[in-house]
């Protein structure tokens, strides 16, 4: 039992901090919550030399999360200028122009 | 003599009563018209995805109204672009343009288009309105150009044009669970759309504050849309009626746009 769960709490921590440092916003509260779980439920199975471990990985999972959330909180979300993109606009509005006066000889 | 000068006074008077009663008038259902979508409007969304269970910025959406004027006609440009947060970027970008080129009076489309980016996908599309008759051209990613013309009704509208058609609807005399109906072309179809007024709520709505909004459902028969008042839209209960959230149920997943910034309205 104490094997399996720290084996889960394990692949969730490593989890867990990849997706927290990789731009994936909420997503990586799930791996992070399993780990803390995982780790919580180790560290209360095991006898007070094997503690070691599992309090390590709830620190961890505990530290991911915070800065996970704080991210949420106080990193601000921008939208790069991309001169591709305005370039496109640009030129989809000549198009359009152009479109529309043809349109109008139609009629 | 007397009586002569006096009907000729009165003739002009009456004329020029007439004149500057349908001056008035134009000014006034022009002000009415006018009023609620002018040039130069500009709204800034931000798109929210449900992820494990909570909603995760993604992309910013930005709605524009400007003044296209050609040799022969003057149009309202609506359009509607997303764009995702750069972080997002490096991972599965989005670049997306909707536009509707519109009536500025009546908000009917003469020409919708739409060119999207998505993680490397793109698709063009062009609808061309010509009375009760749409020519739509098709153009995806390593694909062949599909063009179809079909039938579509007088009053039927684009997706984007839609949102703002939706706004010159007087709701203020509506009662709670009634609906009014609109067509839109969608993927080279005409599509029917339900609208329900489903009351008022106050929602926050970016730099206009927290706003007392008409709560609104659109139900439309398809496959993009998912659920029973599911796909909700509030819009402020003032003469602006500026949509301040808009929330969206799709077959993999929900959604929500919320104002960020509204300005020129």
């Amino acid at each position: 039992m104490r094997k399996t769960t720290l084996l889960l709490a394990s692949i969730f921590t490593v989890l867990g901090i990849v997706f927290s440092f990789l731009p994936l916003g909420t997503l990586a509260l799930l791996p992070l919550l399993l780990a803390i779980i995982f780790s919580f439920i180790t560290f209360s199975k095991s006898e007070n030399d094997l503690k070691q471990l599992p309090k390590m990985l709830l620190i961890v999972g505990v530290v991911c999360l915070l800065f996970v959330v704080s991210k949420q909180f106080f990193v601000k979300e921008e939208v790069a200028v991309d001169k591709n993109f305005e370039q496109v606009k640009k030129e989809t509005k000549a198009e359009a122009k152009k479109e529309l006066e043809e349109i109008e000889g139609l009629e | 003599m007397i009586s002569k000068i006096y009907k000729l006074y009165l003739c002009t008077f009456i004329y020029t009563m007439k004149k500057i009663f349908l001056i008035a008038i134009t000014v006034f259902l022009s002000i009415v018209t006018f009023a609620q979508i002018k040039s130069g409007e500009k709204l800034t969304f931000a798109a929210s995805y449900n992820m494990s269970g909570l909603m995760t910025q993604l992309a910013q959406v930005t709605m524009e109204t400007e003044s296209v004027n050609t040799e022969k006609n003057n149009y309202l440009h609506l359009s509607c672009e997303a764009a995702t947060f750069s972080k997002w970027d490096s991972f599965f970008k989005i670049r997306d343009i909707y536009e509707s080129y519109v009536n500025p009076e009546s908000l009917k489309p003469s020409l919708y288009k739409r060119s999207i980016d998505e993680g490397g996908f793109t698709k063009k599309e062009k609808y061309v309105f010509k009375g009760t008759t749409v020519t739509s051209t098709m153009k995806r990613k390593n694909m062949a150009e599909t063009v179809r013309t079909f039938t579509v009704g007088s009053s039927t509208q684009d997706i984007v044009s839609l949102i703002y058609k939706l706004r010159t609807v007087d709701f203020s005399k509506m009662t709670i669970g009634q609906t009014t109906s609109m067509t839109v072309v969608f993927d080279e179809k005409q599509v029917p759309v339900t609208i329900k007024y489903m009351g008022k709520e106050t929602v926050a709505a970016g730099n206009l504050g927290k706003k007392e909004c008409y709560k609104l459902s659109i139900d439309a028969t398809t496959k993009v849309l998912k659920g029973t008042d599911k796909n909700l839209i509030w819009i402020t209960a003032d003469a602006k009626k500026v949509p301040a959230l808009i929330k969206f149920s799709i077959p993999v997943g929900t959604g929500q746009l919320t104002l960020s910034t509204a300005s020129g309205i």
